[in-house]
């Protein structure tokens, strides 16, 4: 199994709050890797230190072989983000916001930008005529596909996924998780996706990450349903999780 | 054509095409001039044997794919063979996904008319925007007036320290250079006459009268008109200010009133403190370089300044005061959606605020020539 993602003894402290406390992961080629953890558990930190947008006070982080600096241009051809509240620039249209990354990184002329940029938008279930829309004219969950849009305009290889289905009402939930997983069963994806919705949890995610005590457990579904963690237990054992487990599950990437 | 993608082979009926290589995002300018050279015969079958193929991504799949399309436009048909991704598939998905989603054409207008009219309609909605929330100001004052709430109170104060107490060295250096620099320039001009000591009634006439409140207004207008109109736009595009509504607080109450009643106590002070540095800065030129003595500089300040004269500068203090708070906070309020309108607002509060301040300053001028003041 290839190691695409790779953190090693990953420790963030602000002031005496330790979050990551000698955090290892590994995060498999062509896996959808859930990660959950309680408020504080440093979810957003992890992501953040594996994009080079935090300094973690120590620990290494390699992606496809690259070693991670704080600030310094990563892998960037290679990795999107879909952040949690979208984060498209306000200033540009739909269409502009996706053409961007590929304006940025290509030298291809505008007509064939502008059509793979309106494949991407296709691709995520987005209509052509929201297209010359600005984002504030759009509802959150557009936001969120034109987003995604973005993120995979430059064939990643890699997708973050930060909250994707917060906000969204339970259709357009399972539209999203659905869209995920087709998008990932096509496109040679690795994704890791911090999310808080146990049925996106259990229905597209090979493995569960949970952070607990500065450190992680994981493992594939049913490995982390037995752990004995209190946390972990108390976790999975709230109904909605019990529902969730009953529901489709999905099996670890073999 | 061979090229590093493609290789032809031309058979009676068939153009036989291998593809090769990677075709990825990367490479797609040079695929794009590859596949155009995919020129079968009329009537010959397009065959792609993709057995070669190393890499392929969405951006290279639709490169082939679009091709094929220009192709079956000529009536030309197209075959693959050892296709190992299912990007095509995919792609085809996504297309017929798509046809079934009318995109419908906007309709045109004709532009001129179009834009003729929207200029009018905003003029009309903007000025009514702008009486409305005039209006809701006027009233949140005299609602505050009538039933004063500690956190009014206590907000004023806030916003007379920051925009007040805050700014006064910085007030204080400008009208200080500006003192030096209107003596050194009106000396040499005044030595002609041999009336050198008369550069203590210009600095201290001028800076009282205009400069010291003109400067200090200028200088609030660039640093908290700005701030105001930032700080109410961030929290409209918080949602700050639909919470404080539905929470049954009047946002105008809790955030521009204080601004504007704070910032006409705070520039008051301001223009006192300018008029000081102001005629310190003249002293320290016209008693240090000139000649005069400093008992000589007092005594010409107190025969040719008038009190009048520090009212007149100071009475325009509070309604400078007044367009600064209330042009930045009005302008903080209407962004709407997007940071980039939060620019915009914040540029538009700086910019209208001095302009007013200027014309505002300019019929002050008139009305005290025409009373004689």
């Amino acid at each position: 199994m290839e190691t695409i993602i790779s953190v090693k003894d990953l420790v963030n402290r602000f002031g005496k709050q330790v979050v990551h406390d000698g955090l290892c992961l590994d995060i498999r080629r062509d896996e959808i890797l859930g990660v959950v953890g309680g408020s504080g558990s440093g979810k957003s930190v992890l992501m953040r230190s594996i994009l080079g947008l935090q300094r973690p006070t120590s620990g290494t982080i390699t992606v496809l072989g690259q070693k991670i600096e704080y600030h310094k241009p990563g892998p960037s051809r290679c990795w999107g983000v879909l952040f949690q509240a979208g984060a498209l620039l306000s200033g540009l249209t739909v269409q502009e916001n996706v053409e961007l990354p590929i304006a940025l990184y290509s030298d291809m002329p505008l007509e064939t930008r502008h059509e793979l940029a309106s494949l991407k938008l296709l691709m995520t279930g987005l209509s052509l005529s929201v297209a010359d829309k600005y984002p504030s004219e759009l509802s959150g969950g557009m936001r969120k596909r034109v987003s995604l849009a973005r993120a995979l305009a430059l064939e990643p290889k890699i997708l973050f996924l930060d909250e994707p289905t917060a906000g969204l009402d339970p259709i357009a939930a399972t539209e999203f998780d659905e869209l995920i997983t087709y998008l990932h069963d096509n496109l040679d994806l690795t994704i890791m996706m911090i999310t808080h919705d146990v049925d996106s949890l259990f229905g597209i995610c090979n493995r569960i990450a949970v952070l607990v005590d500065g450190g992680v457990v994981v493992g594939t579904q049913d490995e982390v349903l037995d752990s004995d963690h209190p946390w972990i237990r108390s976790y999975f054992g709230v109904p909605r999780a019990l529902r969730a487990r009953q529901a489709k599950r999905r099996p670890a990437y073999e | 054509m061979n090229s590093a993608f493609l290789n032809f082979e031309s058979q009676p009926g068939r153009l036989i095409v291998n593809v090769k290589g990677s075709w990825v995002f990367d490479e797609v300018l040079a695929l794009e001039n590859a596949t155009a050279s995919v020129l079968p015969e009329t009537g010959q079958l397009v065959a792609f044997q993709c057995a070669g193929l190393e890499e392929i991504d969405i951006a290279g799949a639709w490169v082939l794919y679009d091709r094929t399309e220009q192709l079956a436009v000529l009536g030309i048909k197209s075959e693959f063979t050892g296709f190992k991704a299912a990007h095509f598939k995919f792609l085809q998905n996504i297309i017929d996904a798509a046809a079934i989603r009318d995109y419908e054409e906007p309709p045109e207008y004709p532009v001129r008319p179009k834009r003729m009219r929207k200029a009018v309609e905003n003029i009309g909605s903007h000025s009514a925007a702008v009486i409305e929330d005039l209006g809701e100001v006027a009233r949140s004052v005299l609602e505050g007036a009538r039933s004063p709430s500690l956190f009014m109170v206590g907000e004023t104060i806030k916003q007379v320290y920051q925009t007040g107490v805050q700014a006064i060295p910085v007030v204080m250096v400008i009208t200080f250079l500006i003192g030096i620099v209107t003596v050194h320039q009106a000396a040499g001009q005044l030595e002609k006459f041999g009336a050198t000591v008369l550069v203590v009634d210009l600095v201290s006439i001028s800076i009282t009268r205009e400069m010291g409140v003109l400067l200090a207004a200028i200088m609030v207008a660039g640093r908290s008109g700005s701030a105001f109109a930032a700080a109410l736009g961030v929290m409209k595009l918080n949602e700050e200010v639909d919470a404080m509504r539905v929470m049954g607080l009047n946002p105008y109450q809790m955030l521009v009133v204080p601004r504007i009643l704070g910032l006409m106590i705070a520039l008051p002070i301001l223009t006192i403190f300018a008029d000081i540095a102001g005629i310190a800065g003249g002293a320290l030129i016209a008693v240090g370089t000139m000649g005069i003595s400093s008992l000589q500089f007092v005594e010409r300040v107190a025969y040719g300044t008038d009190l009048t004269d520090f009212y007149v500068g100071l009475s325009k203090a509070p309604v400078f005061a007044l367009l600064i708070a209330s042009v930045g906070t009005l302008r903080g309020m209407q962004v709407k959606s997007s940071a980039e309108e939060l620019g915009l607002k914040t540029t538009m509060a700086v910019v209208q605020s001095i302009f007013m301040i200027i014309v505002a300053d300019a019929l002050f001028a008139i009305l005290f020539t025409r009373m004689g003041i």
